[in-house]
């Protein structure tokens, strides 16, 4: 097995001690940073090839440069630790164990774009990650890697944190600045793009906490070492979230060559020697592959091909013993719940797909039903909004069909 | 009928407007979460103080506070538990850590115990998975929890 990159001080340091995060290597990288031109930081992520890991797979350089681009001041960094995609926890497991590293990282990718002030948005139902990434930035600050003249320089930088109240919804990056903003939690139509109009409707760069947990790494190894690590078309290290029937549920880092059979074998296998009915991908969001798809690489092209996508790096394992109707009325209660309301097609969309698979559930399926649900999955997909209406009937479609339905 | 508050909560309510008024709108989140920390629920009169120190109108409050799931406009428990019944949670046996606590409770959930001090809710994933089937009450973790042990998780009323 590797040596973990990611979860390299996890559970090895005191995360709420800064003197051991700098034993550990901490900010050697935002001390080179601020060596170096910012254009050449963000050539560095750039080349790194490094993709967010929130969901939706972006190139995080080309998204830096985007920012750094606009000749407009005040700029944000946002880190996005909303994590509510159901069965993943691994944004959860970085801020409580290594918060500094996400403070470094914020600080650097506010120097490479010429940003200020960054904003961290955890989850109102992650106290202790918030507990730990504010007393994170309070040291910081004491020491001088946050606020004005950071180590001398002529560059400053702060950080404010936030905390969600409740809506899964609000992970969406458009979703988030509103709320941070005081309102609804409501998606914005986009573009504008967040690098041109993003929170305060300032250029701003969001990531997810794990996209940010790999920065301080590329700028201190560099981006041929980053390559180095995983298949051709996914460098760097990936967190898995492994839950369900399987013995050792948890957080896995492993490149992404790893398959899913490898991946559930390290998180103990399948629980009481069952077999496996299906694996969902992705969360909610994603989609079920069944059991002959284990040795799928867990790549954004390998699952590409078995029809799930990668998304936040979920995988939840579910045995013979499960039953799959109640696996799938908990997804499609959980959009119906979720969905904000701002688009037609999403906001009955969701409510029309939990409908009917209670009444396909309880034998009173109605002549048209699978149709119904064929035409409401392709209108959530052309006409929703946000990903979240897009997405809403991707783990249906997939379970039924597993399903022989 | 609420109790009148007591005069060092109007305080520290005024205290949290004071401070959270100068980020006028971009205020509102926090200033709502950490008045709630000290009343429970947003009821009118904390709202009112809330428009009036902010500068939001009332209307945009209330369609805040109807939109987050933690925030509420109505009583609620001094306790509130929040059991996670998602996939993970549920294939590890949430159904029946939901139907011991409802049972121990003797009250369903989105209900509030008779006595004010309780309220018991079913959640979507908490981000805790490994410890399926989860349980939070307030800001304690619990978990994994089963049928057996839900009682701890109750606090002694
Ligand atoms: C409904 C919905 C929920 C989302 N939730 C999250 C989340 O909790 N955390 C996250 O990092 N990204 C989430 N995203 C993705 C963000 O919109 C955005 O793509 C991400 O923050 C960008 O960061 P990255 O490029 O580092 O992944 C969500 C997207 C949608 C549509
Ligand atoms: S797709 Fe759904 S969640 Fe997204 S904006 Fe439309 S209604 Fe809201
Ligand atoms: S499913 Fe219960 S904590 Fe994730």
């Amino acid at each position: 097995m590797e040596t973990p990159i990611l979860l390299h001080r996890i559970s090895r340091i005191d995360p709420t001690c800064l003197a051991d995060y700098e034993a550990e290597g901490g900010f050697k990288a935002l001390r080179r940073a601020l060596m170096l031109r910012p254009e050449r930081i963000v050539e560095m992520v750039k080349a790194s090839g490094l993709v967010g890991r929130g969901g939706a797979a972006f190139p995080t350089g080309v998204k830096w440069e985007g920012a750094a681009r606009q000749p407009v001041a005040p700029k944000y960094v946002v880190c996005n630790a909303d994590e509510s995609e159901p069965g993943t926890f691994k944004d959860r497991v970085l801020m409580e164990g290594d918060p500094f590293a996400i403070v470094e990282a914020m600080t650097i990718c506010g120097y490479a774009i010429g940003a200020e002030k960054g904003y961290i948005y955890v989850r109102g139902e992650y106290p202790l990650a918030y507990t730990r990434l504010a007393h994170a930035v309070e040291e910081a600050r004491k020491a001088g890697y946050l606020g004005a003249s950071i180590l001398g320089s002529d560059f400053s930088f702060d950080i404010e944190l936030r905390r969600g109240a409740g809506a899964y919804v609000c992970g969406e990056e458009t979703a988030l600045f509103e709320s941070i903003e005081g309102k609804r939690g409501q998606p914005r139509q986009k573009p504008p793009f967040p690098t041109e109009a993003g929170l305060f409707g300032k250029p701003t760069v969001i990531n997810n906490v794990e996209t940010f947990a790999n920065i301080p790494w590329i700028v201190r190894n560099g981006p041929e070492w980053f390559r180095s690590i995983g298949p051709a078309g996914a460098p760097g290290p990936k967190l898995f979230c492994v839950s369900g029937a399987v013995n050792r549920p948890g957080v896995y880092e492993a490149p992404m060559s790893i398959t899913l059979r490898e991946l559930i074998e390290r998180a103990g296998g399948v629980k009481d020697g069952r077999r496996i009915q299906a694996v969902l991908v992705g969360g909610a969001a994603g989609a079920f592959v069944g059991p002959d798809a284990l040795d799928v690489e867990m790549s954004f092209e390998g699952l590409r091909q078995v029809g799930a996508p990668l998304g936040s790096g979920a995988v939840m394992v579910i045995d013979d013993r499960a039953d799959m109707w109640e696996v799938l009325l908990r997804i499609a209660r959980f959009f119906a719940h979720e969905s904000c309301g701002k688009c037609y097609p999403c906001q009955l969309g969701t409510q029309r797909q939990w409908e009917i698979l209670q009444r396909m559930r309880q034998g009173q399926g109605q002549p048209g039903d699978r149709a119904r649900l064929e035409d409401l999955w392709a209108t959530m997909i052309d006409a929703s909004i946000c990903g979240l209406g897009q997405t809403a009937g991707s783990a249906i479609r997939s379970g039924l069909a597993l399903m022989g339905g | 009928m609420p109790e009148p508050m007591p005069l060092v909560a109007r305080d520290a309510i005024a205290d949290i407007i004071t401070r959270w008024a100068p980020h006028g709108r971009a205020g509102l989140l926090p200033c709502l979460q950490e008045v709630q920390e000290i009343t429970g629920w947003l009821n009118p009169e904390v709202c009112k103080q809330v428009s009036d120190g902010l500068r939001v109108p009332l209307a945009d409050i209330y369609g805040v506070i109807s939109f987050y799931s933690l925030l509420y406009d109505r009583p609620v428990g001094q306790v509130i538990i929040r059991v996670c019944d998602d996939v993970p949670c549920y294939l590890n046996g949430s159904q029946d850590v939901l139907a011991a606590l409802e049972a121990r409770l003797d009250i369903r959930a989105g209900e509030t115990t008779p006595d004010g001090k309780v309220t018991l809710e079913v959640h979507p994933c908490l981000g805790r998975c490994e410890r399926a089937p989860f349980v939070m009450v307030n800001e304690e973790e619990h978990g994994p929890v089963t049928p057996d042990n839900v009682s701890a998780l109750i606090p002694d009323t």
